[in-house]
């Protein structure tokens, strides 16, 4: 099959699409998504073709996130949009204290069919309140599944599953990779289940662990760190709950070596959950302590300056990788 | 009231030495003047008599480096005492005292009557190494204080072992340090510590408090050569060979008692000329050199004299030389002929005043009645102390050594 590419709004907008006609209980719930097909185009085409079924709400994230719990418990299969994951905090009883505990608290009885859409990251120079990665936040919340796809075909095969599952997903987005292309399968069947890390670019001397815009920074990074002969592996998580510890284990028993780079701030972020998992489980296959890159610990500034200087650089990426191998 | 165990001074370099082993376990009954422990230093081994009754309670493990005048254990007068010391150890001591103890005891119960060896995981030098690193020095059998670390700190990492496996040393470009790189990066780094410190400091301290010369000569060595394949031919293949070194100790001795001056040291403000004649003979340990003492060979025979070198190097290198070995030399002799040298400036053993070189014996053309004659020949080559030997003097004495040497006949006299 010829290799098509899509930006990674293009393929949200299909995969909505195919499985909008695929399941008519698929519903699309948020703030002014109407008139212009979601504030990024990320819902194009939907409008027109699935009149009804993109509904715009009052600006309140309560209700917004509200609306999806109580259809999700009836029967339908809501995807919530949260116009900026910042807004999530509005919405975090209904998120954390009601979607992720339905399920248990009613013994298994009922189920919660839920994609909250967040479009995430910085980069935009958007400020402290319209910039942040909060993914770990909600990998702390039992009960909710994490998605951060980082490449098209990604977006469409995660989305895919996302809206198939019959548990509450948390799916983040970063917003500077919505016009980025990459190749997509056309194949309204294309899924990419959840819990599933790929293995993107293989190397035999350290692991980058990422996820989201992190995985471009160590693509990029990786290619530099070629020339200078050391070869890193990719694993791109996909999912950070469930998460695919098997494939990060099978890297790092095979490269030694792991730097965890995300978008969030260091303190407290997914990377401190792998680097402890790491440690117990593969201790006695480390060359190397495992380094964390991320964004410093201050709410992202305005600045554009001080905005480049807060965010995880690729040379902190390459530095990294140098002081794991010992180059 | 508990006896105190101390580290003796067992030299005036002396600073610390390493706790080889306790002759007794804890709790056991140690009478006065028994030997205790046993202790070495950079240069000897000592064991240290008891010094009195009681029931030991150790307080440092074997292979713990101490201290002069450091309290390593103590002596309990009866149970009771005892059952104190071990709950709870006196405050004068260090905080590492009990857990040490702990061990010894644990180590006692499943063997009351062995002395613990030294022991390497007591050590106190931890080994850095990276968990996959001591996995796999684990699985092949290596031995991690032999690997020398080129990660962070000295951490043994993946790259070391591979290298140590393959028998390779390791590279000399690491982190930051390219091939072209300006920057040195060390493939190891070893600590001036023990035998190297103590050559480090004389050394140092020889060459900065003397006024040193070095005069040379050459010896006609024929009819030593003749000489010594005589003696040796005299006796049975069980008689200990005389050496060429015995026969120039001997000649030396002899000399010295003709230039008693240079028999002497600076001692505060005054020159001491000393009535015995002590010569060290500078003996190669591979990692550095101790200087055993020969005592009188102006008054003993070369055979007797070959024997006791061979003794003292033999215990040079079990490192069971002890202190009176090493105490009161008045004189050096240096012998660089295995190594094919010729001449060399020797640094005198402060505070000795003298230090005689020794090259190798090799045969050259010598003009006999105007012919060219083949004979073996001896350099010599003799440092002094020029604040008090002067040019003179200094060369008077190795010309009495070269004729000794030339002649051994004169030393008859």
């Amino acid at each position: 099959m010829a290799e098509r590419r899509l930006s990674a709004s293009a393929a949200l907008a299909e995969a909505l699409r195919e499985e909008m006609t695929r399941d008519e209980t698929i519903f699309i719930l948020g703030e002014d998504l109407v008139s212009h097909s979601g504030i990024f185009g990320q819902f194009k085409g939907i409008p027109e073709n699935f009149p009804g079924r993109i509904i715009d709400a009052p600006i309140s994230e309560t209700c917004v996130a509200g609306c999806g719990v109580g259809a999700g418990l009836t029967g339908m299969r809501p995807l919530v949009d949260f116009h900026f994951s910042d807004f999530v905090t509005c919405a975090m009883d209904e998120l954390c204290n009601q979607a992720a505990k339905i399920r248990y608290m009613f013994g298994g009885q009922v189920k919660l069919p839920l994609v909250v859409w967040c479009p995430d990251g910085a980069g935009l120079r958007a400020a402290a309140q319209h910039s942040q990665s909060l993914e770990a936040w909600f990998v702390h919340t039992p009960g909710l599944k994490v998605v951060v796809p980082s490449e098209p075909a990604d977006v469409k095969g995660l989305i895919k599953s996302s809206l198939r599952d019959d548990d509450p997903v948390m799916f983040f987005q970063h917003k500077r990779l919505f016009a980025k292309e990459g190749p997509v399968p056309e194949d309204a069947d294309f899924i990419i289940p959840l819990g599933q890390a790929a293995i993107k670019r293989p190397g035999a001397d350290l692991t980058f662990l990422t996820y989201g815009s992190g995985y471009h920074l160590c693509l990029q990074a990786a290619e530099e760190l070629a020339a200078q002969d050391i070869l890193a592996e990719i694993v791109d998580l996909r999912t950070l709950k469930p998460l695919d510890m098997e494939t990060v284990a099978h890297s790092i028993q095979n490269t030694n070596r792991a730097v965890v780079v995300h978008e969030a701030c260091v303190t407290g972020g997914f990377g401190a959950e792998l680097a402890a998992r790491i440690q117990v489980e593969l201790f006695d296959y480390l060359d190397a302590p495992v380094l964390r890159v991320g964004a410093k610990d201050v709410p992202i500034p305005f600045s554009p300056v001080l905005e480049d200087y807060v965010l995880p650089s690729v040379a902190e990426v390459i530095e990294a990788a140098r002081a794991v191998t010992y180059r | 009231m508990a006896i105190e165990i101390i580290v003796p001074k067992l030299g005036l370099t002396m600073e610390e030495a390493v706790l080889v082993s306790w002759s007794f376990a804890p709790g056991d009954k140690v009478a006065k003047d028994q030997t205790v422990l046993v202790l070495e230093t950079d240069k000897v081994s000592y064991e240290l008599p008891s010094p009195g009754d009681g029931l030991l309670h150790p307080l440092v493990a074997p292979g713990a480096t101490v201290k002069v005048s450091q309290v390593v254990g103590y002596l309990a007068g009866d149970q009771a005492e005892l059952a104190t010391l071990r709950a709870e150890p006196p405050a004068a001591e260090t905080d590492k005292a009990q857990p040490a103890a702990a061990a010894l005891d644990s180590r006692a119960s499943k063997d009351r009557r062995t002395p613990s060896p030294a022991s390497a995981d007591l050590a106190p030098k931890r080994i850095k190494a990276s968990p996959l690193a001591r996995a796999m020095a684990a699985k092949e059998g290596l031995d991690l204080a032999s690997i020398v670390g080129s990660g962070p700190a000295g951490r043994i990492v993946k790259a070391d072992i591979l290298r140590a496996l393959a028998g390779v040393q390791p590279a000399v470009a690491t982190a930051g340090a390219g091939a072209d790189s300006p920057t040195l990066t060390p493939t190891q780094e070893i600590p001036i510590t023990g035998i190297r410190k103590a050559i480090f400091q004389n050394m140092h301290h020889s060459l900065s408090s003397q006024a040193q010369l070095t005069l040379h000569t050459e010896a006609s060595a024929a009819n030593l050569v003749r000489l010594r394949r005589k003696l040796n031919q005299r006796q049975g293949k069980d008689a200990t060979k005389v050496s060429f070194n015995a026969l120039i100790v001997k000649a030396a001795a002899l000399a010295l008692r003709l230039h008693p001056l240079i028999n002497a040291s600076v001692e505060g403000e005054a020159l001491k000329v000393w009535r015995q004649i002590n010569i060290g003979v500078a003996m190669d340990l591979g990692n550095g050199l101790v200087v055993p003492k020969l005592r009188h060979p102006d008054q003993k025979g070369v055979r007797a004299i070959s024997q006791e070198i061979l003794v003292l190097a033999e215990r040079a290198q079990a490192k069971k030389l002890t202190l009176a070995d090493l105490a009161g030399g008045t004189f050096t002799v240096t012998n660089l002929g295995a190594w094919d040298i010729d001449y060399f400036t020797p640094i005198v053993n402060s505070p000795e005043s003298a230090i005689l070189g020794v090259g190798r014996i090799v045969e050259k053309m010598v003009p006999v009645n105007g012919q060219g004659v083949a004979e073996p020949r001896l350099s010599l080559s003799l440092t002094i102390d020029h604040r008090v030997i002067d040019g003179a003097p200094g060369a008077a004495f190795l010309k009495t050594v070269k004729e000794f040497i030339e002649e051994p006949l004169l030393m008859l006299e």
